[in-house]
């Protein structure tokens, strides 16, 4: 089984400043790390590489700091890995880099079976690459799915979508796009960061090499532009409830009624009687 | 010369980071307190060869070079200093000894066990009388037919409430005319072999510290390592590279520190403002960046002279002293900045506090660390 893995570079803070001309990230002011929701899809393949077996290739498009995620996903169990890297190619946005990701992967691994993306990334949070490379390279898709297995030629794959958990079957070639809900990542190995390295496995692509040029960015490359970019203001208020712990509490669930149910899922008054009896 | 680090450093640096936070950094404090040692984190650790870090590939290891190491226990330590300390003596002293002096029998019996963590290791030196002044262990090692019967009693051992195997010096006698030591493997499960209750110290408080009393007891003569009386000469090589792995872990104990000082400063709001915009807290940053980059550079050299095959020697010592230091004003001054709350238990740099001081005194005090480099120096043509 072939399966390719799609992979970005984050920045390892949530906070990071906008340039405010370009409306982009100032990446270059943290260090990167593998996008979560990738890792977890790159965990997906391995479980899958380590129950049926399975040959996984690991591609992302960014600058050259970027081959470091390729190199721990090798550390993790990857068989080769991808960077394409171009100036040309900077700045894309969803539409033009699922496009240049679907000629990368039309090129160098055309007989793939499963194409695996994290659901979002933690740095922009469109979730649109996904199933935007799903539409370029006309496959079945499926978006946030939890949990995956596979007979013969056949994915079926459970996904949760407004409060309803849903299974869904699709023949491969197929997209799906893994959410944070299982596959926990498993840690690396210093054994496998180390191999990593010794191996020259990593393929370098540039623009030039997917035949993509400057016109061909204009036609089909990226077709949205950031008009404003800022950042919501919240505010911190501290309140101080005072009296006896009893009294206190009984303030405390009155007043914040809505939000604490919101925030355990469930009625206030399942738990306002146990207080109150004790 | 390159003063940055590559891109496999930052890769080792981000993912024993993520580690150390995911695992550790839950449990530091609590496993502070009560003094016990995280057998299930050790556990993942094994898994993930943290006791095999310069051990060849073919013995199981991952055969990193010594920055990557250093990275390794510098990560570790920057959230527990007490399991940095379980990976450097394990790494550092007791399986180094192995790759240096062990025979090819020895290296095949126990490097796989020791780079898988199956076996932990501890180095056994330090005696009530012994301990800067190495030569004078009392410890006896007596040939009897082929097995030499060891009686002491060794103290202050690193990960001595756990080890599977620790190296024990010993005085042999056997050209009759003066008493040399020797090195010798001991498996913690030979007869005679007896552990003491751990001690109950300042800092490092979950590494299980304890004697350990050898009373008659038996070791097989193909556990010696080395020759009879390399004792000094694998003690003071094997030293020698430890304190690397010290200054790894002091420095780690000062980054921790210096990162949670520098968090607290932009927060604690004090006369209507950041107390990190007051100057005197800025001097402190400020010297707490400069002291602790440069410990780095110090350590980072004496790792890759070790990796050129190079003396390193008096580099390492340099390193240890700076870094044991540097860890101790950093630590301090993180306290300092954290005012009340830093002397409370409540908050990290307590800890870090505690735990730096011990950098600055085992495996060779900052006076003899002093001692080493200054004979080197004098004893160069070419200053």
């Amino acid at each position: 089984m072939n399966l390719v893995v799609c992979l970005k570079q984050v920045p390892m803070v949530t906070e990071l400043p906008w340039d405010e001309k370009t409306g982009t990230l100032r990446r270059d002011l943290a260090a990167g790390m593998m996008n979560p929701a990738c890792k977890h899809a790159l965990e997906a393949a391995l479980q899958i590489k380590e129950k049926y077996s399975a040959n996984i290739t690991a591609i992302t498009m960014g600058p050259p700091a970027a081959q470091e995620i390729l190199r721990e996903a090798l550390a993790l169990g990857a068989d080769r890995a991808i960077l394409i890297c171009d100036k040309l190619l900077a700045g894309s946005d969803t539409f033009a880099t699922s496009w240049i990701l679907a000629e990368a992967i039309k090129k160098e691994c055309p007989k793939f079976d499963l194409l695996l993306c994290g659901a979002y990334t933690s740095d922009s949070e469109t979730a649109q690459v996904g199933p935007q490379l799903a539409e370029k390279l006309d496959l079945p898709a499926a978006a946030y799915i939890e949990k995956l297995e596979i007979n013969g030629r056949t994915l079926r794959v459970r996904r949760l979508v407004d409060n309803f958990r849903e299974t869904l079957e699709m023949e491969f070639p197929a997209l799906v796009t893994v959410s944070m809900e299982n596959y926990e990542p498993r840690y690396t190995t210093l054994v496998g960061l180390e191999n990593s390295f010794n191996e020259n496995s990593v393929i370098i692509l540039d623009a030039g090499a997917l035949g993509i040029n400057a016109s061909a960015m204009e036609s089909q490359g990226s077709r949205t532009k950031v008009r404003k970019v800022f950042l919501r203001k919240t505010q911190k208020e501290n309140v101080l409830l005072q009296g006896t712990a009893a009294t206190v509490v009984t303030e405390f669930l009155n007043k914040y009624q809505r939000k604490i149910s919101a925030a355990i899922g469930k009625s206030i008054e399942e738990i306002k009687p146990v207080h109150e009896n004790k | 010369m390159q003063f940055n680090p590559c891109m496999k450093h930052k890769l080792i640096r981000n993912s024993v980071r993520h580690f150390a936070e995911t695992e550790l950094a839950p449990i530091a404090a609590e496993i502070d307190r009560n003094a016990t040692f995280p057998r299930d984190v050790i556990e993942k650790m094994k898994a993930l060869n943290y006791f095999g870090l310069q051990v060849p590939k073919e013995f199981g290891g991952a055969a990193m070079d010594s920055i990557s190491a250093a990275i390794v226990v510098e990560e570790i330590s920057r959230v527990c200093a007490a399991v940095g300390l379980c990976i450097t003596v394990h790494n550092g002293v007791a399986v180094y000894p192995f790759l240096q002096f062990a025979s090819r029998e020895q290296k095949d019996t126990y490097l796989p066990k020791l780079a898988s963590g199956e076996i932990i290791g501890a180095f056994s030196l330090t005696e009530a009388n012994a301990g800067s002044d190495a030569g004078s262990v009392e410890t006896t090692a007596v040939k009897n037919g082929h097995e030499f019967i060891l009686n002491g009693t060794k103290i202050f051992v690193t990960n001595g409430g756990i080890c599977d195997l620790s190296l024990i010096f010993a005085l042999t006698n056997t050209d009759q005319i003066r008493l040399q030591s020797s090195v010798f493997i001991v498996e913690s499960g030979f007869p005679g072999f007896l552990r003491g209750e751990l001690e109950d110290l300042c800092g490092m408080r979950a590494n299980p510290v304890s004697s350990l009393f050898l009373e008659d007891c038996r070791v097989p003569e193909k556990n010696l390592l080395g020759k009879l009386g390399d004792g000094m000469k694998i003690g003071l090589a094997t030293l020698d590279n430890g304190r690397i792995g010290v200054a790894a872990q002091a420095l780690g104990i000062a980054q921790g520190a210096y990162e949670a000082a520098v968090k607290y400063a932009k927060e604690r709001q004090q006369f209507k403002k950041p107390i990190a915009s007051l100057q005197t807290i800025q001097n402190y940053i400020a010297d707490m960046a400069t002291e602790q980059a440069a410990a780095r550079l110090l350590l980072y050299r004496a790792c890759s002279l070790k990796d050129e095959g190079s003396p390193f020697g008096c580099e390492a010592a340099m390193a240890k002293l700076y870094c044991s230091q540097v860890a101790s004003r950093i630590t301090s001054l993180a306290v300092q900045i954290h005012g009340g709350y830093g002397y409370s238990k409540e908050y990290d740099v307590e800890r870090y506090f505690r735990d730096a001081k011990v950098t600055e005194i085992y495996e060779g005090t900052s006076e003899i660390q002093r001692l080493v480099i200054a004979r080197s120096v004098l004893s160069q043509m070419i200053l």
